[in-house]
């Protein structure tokens, strides 16, 4: 099964390693992956702050980067939802509309992709430890996936998965919120933290980086023993105690 | 008070409201505890987003023949004796309700709770004519008491206080002499309010929804307040905003199902009361008189636009309950009577951009809101809209960020510009790198480095690393 | 009745039209067939029994006491109820259901012997009704419709039937025979929507009334007893 990678410009740039699991994840599960070269970015972050106008620079160049694809997938839920909403952007284009339409109907985040196209809950990964699951806001409200992450991380072997207090709530980043907002976005992300802190979790682990980039920054900051992993990195985890 | 609640930049209003611990619990509490109950009774009733859907679908066709079915409704008010005034503005209508108290000789007004009359500003005027203006939903009066502290939520005004502060308040200003237990202030406020029920010239009441079939407007409480208001005084005056309206009575059931459920999570409020004119011939309570003033202020401007959909709005404050900004910041922070996700979307377009224009991007577009909405209002979508206006039209974004845009643009809109700035990326920002994080970064960095650490751009990029792969022959 | 006056409708309905584009359109507007209608799926099915029983629940998380009994038995345990109450004064509507049912001699023999004052709403007394509606212990009413689902018991007003009734008592009673009860409000709408279809005109006040007054103003603490009654009882008739 041919499947060409949109890697999103995060992940391009600064959580690489997230991209390479994704690749040698479904490399293993069968699939021939391409990387059209010409992918730059969905166009979220204009998008989002009002600039409509050059978002759908970016939307376009998207459209022509995978014109000639079968399956688009992404590694990350707030992506692939922006790509859903192209047709709604570009309709009554009568140049775009339709080639919204097609790529926005071949588009899979990774994880619905493999559930729900591959048909794949186990995927012989292993990691030990505890773990709590991070659920992202547009992953979940806006392209509508939630059963598909836990689904798959209940069959990674040695991870002891426990639900995250208040998960509904926003982590605090929403693009360029947490700059424009930051002494609010900071409330949000620390209020998630110590949810984290409440299960005891070593590893906090989702599938949008933007999430992670945010909970994973404070973190940090606060020197908080807590791991951030996108699953695509866990489910590439193969007889392993502990993550790299 | 205006829907303006105080002059004074944003920023300013976050700040203190985030100091404000009392505030920030009593609102998570809330949230919390309002969380599990909607999802439960929503759970109990089954089918959830046919309802929504049903919801959405007859305030959209109410919408669409709104004149219809306010020429409806004013045909059968009048039939029933009541009269009609149609306010295109504020102004407008409190002239009228002063014409009206002041034919009255009123002295004493009791009102329950109306977010259309605050938004009019509609009591100093009252009070300037020398009347004295009663307030009898609790919270409502528990605000007013303490010299009109504005609500901070459009259900549960007064959330924001706690309950030694109403004591005080009830010692200060009625002689209050017991305990801060809320059985004992609400007892207190029951047998205050009692006496002024009783001796109102006239009752105020604000609209749930108005009955276009039968000339009828319903009133949702727990209190009985509202009942009181207009089950006494010989006067009732009822506001309305213009699109607080449904064709018959089954329609009326359906939108208070959906109201009870996602305000507060119950099946039905203690009283929902549907009153039609003044009293009927040979009654002996009710009202004499009966005047129904409909209000624009700014309401038909919406329609017509893409933001109509903010007028399928119900007033139930789902949103605000499950809003993870408003629960840090509170009602206040919002400047406005109406607050949260539907505040954000709404004060911008009755009170215009210059007061408001923080509050379309005090918002991560989480879209709770546009999940709990039972209307299916696309709140953050109409939030980005507000950003897009913002941005295209009223020319309010920072330059900066203007010129970001800009570069965003161009950057992606060409993929070898894109491949080009990526890969300088790293050395661009290799001054402020250590230790493979940054954590003092420069420009618009800098907000988020004040409370987070940001990634060191990798120098090996995804793409690189594939290209190289695909090069060195790894299988692909 | 003298028509009310109305006054700016013109040129108000006018802007709106002009707003949605089109001519003003102020009749031939007919509801379309919704696409959903959930509302009819609630209880559906249930028998007369299924529903008191769902209304015996709901009335337990409304702080509402619910009482069983059968029309001879009815006049006893309104006795009882009342006493358990704090005795009256009690004040009644003027409603011929109150023979039907068997309750003349409590009210105009046995409570007045012993002392509890019963005041029977009578338009030509004016503003003493409210008086002795404000006076009363206890209010005691005829349910018109009860709605199971949220345990809601529905008045519709008439000369000999004041609101105050409902309001400005300490406790409230409802008679609730059990061929009142329906599954929710849909079906009462229904059946008042149908009325006005039919010329029919709604009384002047329509009283949705479930359980006593309450209030979570202060802190989110729910509060029973605001402003309306502090106490509320069903009394279910189960043969009527």
């Amino acid at each position: 099964m041919k499947v060409s990678l949109f890697v999103t410009c995060l992940i391009d740039l600064f959580y690489t390693n997230a991209g390479k699991a994704t690749v040698e994840l479904l490399e293993r599960l069968g699939c021939e992956i391409d990387f059209p070269e010409a992918q730059t970015c969905c166009g979220q972050p204009a998008y989002n702050s009002g600039y409509v106008k050059e978002a759908k620079e970016a939307m376009k160049q998207m459209m022509r980067a995978f014109a000639d694809t079968d399956y688009v997938v992404t590694p990350s839920g707030s992506c692939a939802a922006m790509l859903k909403e192209y047709p709604h952007i570009f309709h009554g284009d009568p140049e775009w509309e339709d080639e919204a339409k097609r790529l926005a109907a071949k588009t899979y985040e990774l994880t619905q992709f493999l559930v729900d196209v591959l048909k794949v809950e186990d995927v012989g990964a292993s990691l030990h430890g505890r773990a709590t699951y991070h659920t992202s806001c547009h992953m979940t409200r806006l392209l509508g996936v939630k059963e598909a992450p836990l689904r798959l991380l209940k069959h990674v072997k040695g991870l002891e998965l426990a639900p995250l207090p208040n998960a509904h709530q926003c982590c605090g980043f929403g693009g360029t919120f947490s700059v424009k907002m930051g002494p609010i976005s900071e409330q949000m992300v620390d209020e998630k933290i110590s949810h984290i802190e409440e299960v005891e979790a070593d590893y906090l682990i989702g599938a949008d980086c933007g999430c992670l980039m945010n909970i994973g920054g404070r973190i940090e900051r606060l020197g908080k023993p807590i791991r951030v992993m996108h699953i695509a990195e866990v489910l590439n985890q193969r007889n392993e105690k502990r993550g790299e | 008070m205006p829907m303006k609640i105080e002059n004074g930049p944003f920023w300013k209003r976050v700040e203190e409201n985030l100091q404000n611990d009392f505030m920030r619990g009593a609102v998570a509490g809330m949230q919390d505890r309002g969380y599990v109950r909607r999802l439960g009774v929503i759970e109990e009733l089954g089918h959830w987003e046919e309802w929504r859907s049903l919801a959405e679908q007859i305030r959209k066709h109410t919408l669409e023949h709104l004149d219809y079915y306010l020429m409806q409704l004013s045909e059968n008010v009048t039939k029933r004796g009541g009269h009609v005034f149609f306010a295109q503005t504020a102004e407008e209508a409190n002239d009228y309700i002063r014409r009206i108290t002041l034919e009255k000789q009123a002295k004493k007004i009791v009102k329950s709770k109306s977010m259309v009359t605050e938004e009019i500003n509609l009591n100093p005027v009252l009070e300037a004519i020398g009347c004295d203006v009663v307030e009898t939903d609790l919270g409502e009066y528990i605000l007013q008491i303490d010299d009109h502290d504005p609500p901070s939520h459009i259900v549960g005004p007064a959330l924001h206080k706690n309950k030694e502060q109403i004591r005080d308040v009830f010692r200060r200003k009625l002689g209050y002499d017991k305990s801060s237990d809320p059985v004992e202030l609400a007892r207190h406020a029951r047998e205050t309010l009692r006496r002024d029920y009783l001796t109102a010239d006239i009752g105020i009441t604000g609209c749930n929804f108005a009955i276009a079939e039968s000339g009828s407007i319903t009133l949702v409480t727990n209190e009985g307040n509202a009942d009181l208001v207009t089950a006494l005084p010989k006067t009732q005056i009822t506001v309305m905003g213009m699109e607080r309206i449904v064709p018959t009575f089954e329609e009326m059931e359906v939108l208070v199902s959906m109201l009870t459920r996602s305000a507060v999570g119950q099946k039905l409020t203690s009283y929902i009361t549907v009153l039609t004119g003044p009293r009927d011939e040979g009654d002996a309570d009710g009202p004499e008189e009966f005047h129904l003033v409909i209000v624009d202020n700014g309401r038909s401007s919406i329609l017509g636009t893409e933001f109509q959909p903010v007028l399928q709005c119900i007033r139930c404050a789902a949103c605000v309950n499950v809003c993870p900004v408003y629960r840090h910041i509170g009602g206040h922070s919002y400047g406005s009577i109406y607050s949260g996700p539907i505040g954000a979307v709404l004060s911008p377009l009755l009170g215009g951009y210059d007061d408001y224009k923080e509050l379309p991007y005090a918002s991560s577009l989480c879209a709770a809101c546009t999940e709990a909405c039972p209307v299916k209002i696309p709140l953050h979508e109409l939030l980005i809209k507000h950003r897009q206006i913002i941005v295209e039209r009223e020319g309010k974004a920072p330059v900066a960020e203007k010129l970001a845009m800009k570069a965003f643009r161009l950057g992606t809109a060409s993929p070898s510009l894109y491949r080009f700035g990526t890969k300088f990326a790293p050395s661009a920002f290799a001054p402020f790198v250590e230790d493979g994080r940054i954590t003092k970064g420069p420009g618009p960095l800098k907000a988020w480095t004040e409370s987070r650490e940001f990634p060191a751009p990798n120098k090996e990029r995804f793409r690189d690393w594939f290209l190289d792969r695909q090069k060195g022959g790894k299988p692909s | 009745m003298t028509r009310g006056t109305i006054q700016n409708r013109d040129a108000f309905l006018q802007t709106i039209a002009e707003r949605l584009g089109r001519a003003p359109r102020l009749s031939g507007v007919s509801r379309p067939q919704w696409d959903y209608a959930p509302q009819w799926t609630v209880f559906a099915g249930y028998s007369q029994d299924d529903l008191l029983s769902a209304l015996r629940e709901q009335c337990k998380l409304i702080h509402t006491d619910y009482i069983e009994t059968t029309s001879t038995e009815l006049a006893g345990v309104l006795k009882r109820q009342v006493a358990a109450y704090g005795g009256g004064p009690v004040i009644v509507p003027n409603d011929p259901r109150f023979a039907e049912y068997g309750l003349s001699p409590l009210l105009q023999d046995e409570w007045p012997v012993e002392q509890t004052a019963v005041h029977t709403w009578n338009p030509a007394l004016g503003r003493k009704n409210i008086d002795a509606a404000e006076q009363a212990n206890v209010g005691i009413v005829f349910s018109d419709i009860t709605l199971a689902e949220s345990g809601t018991v529905v008045l519709f007003s008439r000369n000999g039937q004041g609101r105050a009734i409902h309001f400005l008592p300490k406790t409230y009673i409802a008679i609730v025979p059990k061929s009142t009860v329906v599954p929710r409000m849909t079906q009462a709408a229904a059946l008042i929507h149908e009325q006005i279809e039919q010329g029919a005109l709604v009384p002047s006040c329509i009283n949705f009334i479930t359980g006593p007054s309450n209030s979570a103003d202060i802190e989110m603490n729910l509060v029973v007893g605001v402003h309306g009654p502090m106490k509320a009882a069903y009394i279910i008739v189960t043969d009527r």
